[in-house]
Order: structure tokens, then sequence, then C-alpha cells
């Protein structure tokens, strides 16, 4: 009998166990009972950004929306999405989201609430808000960022300036060379540092064209193709392999190890974004340096590899919706875009919100004003497909590929998705 | 009384079975099933689509490339891992005085995650100028080498570090065999005239078939699984050079978010690991000495 009873507690311990973890701990009314009696409306608000990149703006949204409980739940981007899409399939999720760029994805998926006519949308620059057919689905926060970093002792001592041309730039990575400086260090193992490089070149020529404007849209939905748009400027970007400023000992260097040649002035230039500032003067606190936005072919303010990173959708199965547009609405002021930026910089898309530079942005201050940050695959409604392209110009490195094949690489990927995605 | 035990024993095992069927068999039956749908974590809807996944499969070149470095990959590090390991593990069989510090130091590396190997390798390899294998390389004069940049090597590289790794794993598995073999065998023989080489082959080798077959089915199964080193040290590239199947996998998986293609990839995976390691048995099963 004892035995049958250690048997049945043992049981019902596993079984508890295991069933434990099939339960929902979700707020289904979303109502919080308060001790003051007063009934605030729980809004659970996930991103990839950790809590004390956001504490200024999450404590400015408590200011502003006293009945609103808002519980903010960071997810490592590694998994954020994966986390995210598997919780919104199951009809959950957060009632606020952040997307990492590709709110279109979400939109085609039917899972965020359409925000175009929303009041708040149109206090945002037209450049920061992600349309999916011609739908507004996101609200940017800050913008992200990537240019090209560079020491500004070198330079001095070189003396030479920021490009303000292609060809200059590539002046400037054939003196360094001459003078036994190693001109551009890159973490090519990782597939992103050539592809945005490649995308420098296209921003600048391609997408700054008035007649490309909606080359993305048009990609998006399969009526343009990358092959036989971008062959001749992707060809020309090429140059910067065949004058050995990228090689193919790059592809064995990850992102830190160029960071260290970079920080240690081992290399005068390095393409990142602000993220990395606080851990180049960590590792070298006397680095004197700047980022200027990638040259174009004829004189110009250059772009910046960046956009609306960090946006805001609203789930449409979210049972307190009203409480998270509020959210948005008092999200989308000055005040809370200071608050934004206080504690992670980077440029606002709202209207009439004045950023001050810091001086190590300097150099990209008009590229800025003129709006060029861009980053064509944010608009894109596949899944990564870029890393797809990225993957394919290391073997163009290697010479295991031609450029031709490369961009036929992300045409193909595209189609595949879109069948996977419409069935068209 | 005999019902009433059956009982117990049933009761016994049933929380093993219950974890067994939720957490194992559950997620293969829905992998099985759900190879045949196109599911996707970016669509709401579900759809029967047959056979479509599994042709698919066979005219992507990244799952080829993957499918055939899994091969190359565990073929060569089978072999390797053990022409190597049995030589040491004889070596090591000896009185030597220091033999319990050189199986330390051999079995060493075996205790270190794949993710801190990877990223210790990488700076070894790094083509740097602190990288120190090509240091050493160019002091003496051979000039530096793209151990993990270049497309045609950077697989090799990784199986250097594999191989670097786990033959001191193997190694303990030989020796233990070893001491198990009667010492009266290798005295007869030594009587008989049998040199050391000979003694080797005659005796040793074949009373090792047992664990060369632990040894290499184990390698097989791991080199066809291969996923982590690779992640750690080259993410699949350069471009998909060092592609496995499991990289893969996860890449279509969860950066593409095609589940019902990744779960026809994972049946077509599973059974291939399962074919091989049966065929596999059944070889080396032939030549173990009764």
């Amino acid at each position: 009998m004892k035995k049958t009873l250690i048997l049945m507690a043992s049981l019902m311990m596993v079984s508890s166990l295991v069933l434990s973890g099939c339960g929902s701990s979700d707020d289904k009314s979303g109502k919080d009972g308060s001790a003051s009696g007063e009934k605030k409306t729980k809004i659970r608000i996930m991103g990839y950004n950790k809590e004390e990149t956001r504490k200024s703006y999450l404590e400015y949204l408590k200011k502003k929306l006293p009945n609103v409980d808002i519980e903010f739940q960071f997810i490592d981007l590694k998994s954020y999405e994966n986390i995210l899409r598997t919780q919104l399939a199951a009809g959950e999720g957060p009632d606020i989201f952040e997307t990492s760029g590709s709110g279109a994805v979400y939109a085609n998926a039917d899972y965020v609430e359409d925000l175009t006519n929303a009041s708040f949308t149109s206090k945002y620059n037209d450049t920061g808000l992600i349309r999916y057919q011609g739908k507004v689905y996101t609200i940017p926060l800050q913008s992200w960022f990537e240019g090209i970093w560079y020491n500004k002792d070198i330079f001095t001592k070189q003396g030479l300036t920021p490009p303000k041309t292609w060809d200059e730039w590539m002046t400037i990575h054939d003196k360094l060379r001459q003078a036994g400086i190693k001109p551009q260090a890159m973490g090519a193992k990782s597939w992103e540092p050539m592809m945005k490089q490649s995308m420098g070149m296209l921003l600048n020529e391609f997408y700054a064209k008035p007649e490309n404007k909606d080359f993305d849209t048009a990609f998006s939905d399969g009526t343009k193709k990358v092959s036989g748009n971008w062959n001749e400027l992707v060809t020309k970007w090429t140059e910067t392999i065949q004058k050995g400023n990228i090689t193919k000992d790059m592809l064995g260097i990850d992102y830190d190890q160029a960071q260290d040649e970079f920080a240690t002035g081992k290399a005068a230039m390095w393409e990142s974004g602000p993220w990395a500032a606080e851990a180049l003067k960590q590792k070298n606190p006397n680095l004197n340096m700047g980022m200027f936005p990638i040259p174009g072919l004829t004189e110009g303010t250059g772009w910046l590899i960046g956009g609306p990173g960090s946006a805001l959708s609203i789930n449409k199965q979210s049972k307190n919706k009203d409480a998270a547009m509020q959210v948005l609405e008092v999200t989308s002021t000055p005040e809370a875009q200071q608050a934004l930026i206080k504690d992670n910089f980077g440029s606002s898309f709202l209207k009439g919100v004045d950023v001050q530079l810091p001086a190590e942005y300097q150099d990209s201050a008009a590229a800025f004003k003129e709006g060029h940050v861009y980053a064509p695959w944010i608009n894109w409604p596949f899944g990564a497909i870029a890393e797809d392209y990225g993957k394919a110009l290391q073997e163009v490195l290697t010479g295991g590929r031609t450029v031709e094949e490369a961009l036929k690489v992300l045409d193909d990927k595209a189609d595949q998705q879109r069948k996977t995605l419409t069935g068209k | 009384m005999l019902r009433k035990r059956e009982r117990s024993f049933f009761l016994l095992i049933l929380p093993a079975v219950l974890i067994y069927m939720i957490f194992y068999l559950y997620p293969v039956i829905s992998t099985f099933v759900h190879s045949f749908t196109d599911w996707s974590l970016l669509q709401k809807n579900i759809h029967f689509i047959g056979l479509d996944n599994y042709k698919a499969l066979f005219h992507d070149d990244v799952v080829l490339t993957g499918i055939k470095n899994s091969i190359l990959y565990a073929i060569i590090m089978t072999i390797v891992q053990n022409a190597l390991a049995v030589p040491l593990a004889v070596a090591l069989d000896r009185n030597l005085r220091t033999k319990n510090w050189l199986r330390m130091i051999f079995f060493a590396p075996a205790v270190l995650s794949p993710l801190v190997v990877g990223f210790l390798w990488s700076y070894i390899m790094s083509s740097l100028d602190y990288g120190p294998l090509n240091q050493i390389l160019t002091h003496l004069g051979l000039g530096s080498v793209n151990w993990l940049g270049s497309a045609k090597l950077a697989l090799y590289s990784v199986i250097l570090t594999q191989v670097w790794q786990w033959t001191g794993w193997a190694m303990v598995i030989y020796l233990a065999n070893l001491q198990g073999i009667s010492k009266e065998l290798f005295e007869a023989a030594h009587m008989d005239g049998a040199n050391g080489w000979k003694t080797f082959w005659k005796i040793t080798l074949p009373l090792l078939v047992p664990s060369i077959t632990i040894n290499t089915v184990l390698s097989m199964i791991g080199g066809l699984k291969v996923f982590d080193i690779i992640f750690s040290m080259t993410n699949g590239g350069p471009g998909h050079a060092t592609e496995s199947i499991v990289t893969v996998l996860l890449q279509r998986a969860f950066t593409d978010s095609q589940l019902g293609y990744a779960s026809a990839l994972g049946v077509l995976f599973s059974s291939f690991v399962m074919i091989v390691t049966v065929l596999q048995l059944r070889l080396m099963k032939r030549w173990e000495v009764s």
C-alpha cells in the first residue's frame, strides 16, 4: 500500500511537471485589479533591445499612461523571431512588439494591425514608415545606421579626409596601403559586411534615382528582379575586391577580430554602427574616430546603411488594442522620442524632433540631413534572403560565383519565398 | 499477486514512457506529418502538399552541398580519428612513467565544449598577425595559410580541430579495451617469436574490433550530425563551402521559416543516418572476433 502511495505521488509530481509546461501564463483578461481598486490594463511589449536601452522611454510611458501597466519583455535577437512567430502562430503573443526591420513579414501573415490611418502615423517622415502593399503596419523608433568608421589620427597623419566620391575612397585605400597601413578591416566571415557595402553603391546610384523609388515594392511582388537592374553597379562595386581592399583572408575573420584590428589602429577603416562605439572606446580609450557615409560615383553626401530598425507593431490578436494604440500615441511625441534616443543613439523619424549628433558622427551630418539612410532588404516581405545574397558575394570573393550568379541567387530565393508566402 | 506486481512495474515505467512519448515520439511523428505540408511560421494556414518538399530538396543546391559536406566530414573524421587513436592507445598502454599525464593531455580537449574549441581555433587559425599557426608557418618560411577563409580548405580546417578534440576520447575507449585483453596472449605470441608488428596485426587489432565498432559508429553518427563546431568556426561559409546538413536544416527552419520543408530534410536526414548506422554495424559485426 505504501509502495502504491509513493508511486502515485511520484506520478503526480512528474505529471504536474510535464503538464505545467503546457499551460499559458497569459492574462487573458488583460485587466489587473490593483490595490487601489483601479483597473489597470496590462500591455506586454516584446523587444530585442535590452530594457536598459528603453529605460527612460518606459519611465515616460509609465508617467503618461497611469492606467496602463506595461510589462517589457526582452528576448535576445538570436531567438527573438522564432519565439515571436511561434507565439503569434499560436494566436497569442505580446500586445506590442518590436520588429527587426521586417514588419512586412508580419503584415503578410496578417499578424499586425493596420496603422495607416492611425492619428499618430502622419507625424512620421515617410522614410521611416515601412509600407506593405501601400499600408503602414509599424511605427519607427530611432533609426539604426552603419557607415565607415575611420581612424582620424591615421587620416590626419596621411593627409587624408573623408571621401566624397567612390574614386576618392578607392584612392584613400591605395594611399594607406602604400603607407604600409591596412586600409580596411572586415569581418567577412559574416555574410553582412560585403552585402552592406555593395548596397552602399546601390543606395547612391540606384535607389537615389526617382525612377527606382518603388523598386523594393516591385521586387517584393515579383514584377521586377535585381538581375538586369543591379548588375552594372554591383560589378562596379567589385572594384574594391580587385584592388585588394577586400581580400579572401577576411572570410576567415569575424566581427570581433575586425573590431580589434580597427580599435588597435592596425586598420584605418571599419564598417559598423554606433553600437560598436562603446566597445571600441573600451578597447582603445585613445582612439580618435569618426564615421563617414559610403560615397557614390558622383560627388554627394553619400549614404548610410540603415533604417527604422526598431519599429513597433500592434498584434492584431491583442485583447487590449485601445491601450496599445495609446502607447503608440505617446511614443509618437518628441518627448518619448528623446527618451528613446537618450538610452540608445539614433535619429528619430518623428517630424520636428531635433537630434544633436555626437562629434564622431559629424562627417555623416549632411547624409542625415538629406535622409540618406536606407536598407533595401528590410522592405522585402521575405525571410532573411539578404543572407543568401551576402553568402553569394562571399563566393564572388572566393571566385566561386560571378556577380550575375550572385544576383540570380537573390532573385531565385525571392521567387521561392514568394511562392511559399502567396502561392504565386 | 503477480498481476499486482506487474501493475507496480507498469506504474514505475509509466513516467518514463510518458516523457518519451511527449518529448520524443510525438515530435518525431509530428515532424514526419509536417514534412508533407507547406507549414511556415509566416503563414496562418497549413496545406498538404504531398511529396513536394522532398522533391524540392534534391533541387536545392545548398542542401546538396550540406549533404556532401556532412558525408565527407563524417568519413574523414572517422578514418583519421581512429587511425590516430589506435596507435596512440597502444603506445599509452605500455608501462611509461608519464602514461597518466599523457593520457590526461590527450583526453583533455574532449571535455571542452565544441563552441569553446571553435572560438579557440578561430584565433589559432586567424589570418591576422596574432594567429599563432600562421606565425609558426611564416617563421618556417612556408607562408601563411587562409585556413578558414578559403572555400577549398575551410572544411578540412574544421575537421583538423575535431580530430584534435576527439582523438583522445576514442583513445580512451581503445585503452579500456586493451586493458581487457589477456596478457597471456601477448606472452604466447612472444614465445612463438612474433615481433611487435605481427603481434599488433594478429592479436591486438582483431581483439580491438568491438571498440573499433563503437568508435567508428559513434564517429559516423557524430560526423553526419555535425553542427556546433561549424556554427562557431565558419557559420557554413565562406559562402556555403562548409555548410552541413544540420546547418542548412536550421537555416531553412528558422531563418527562412520554412518548417515543413525543414521537416522533410529532417526526416530524410534521420533515415539516412539510420541506414548508415545499420549497414555499418552489420559490416563491423562480421569482423568482430567472437
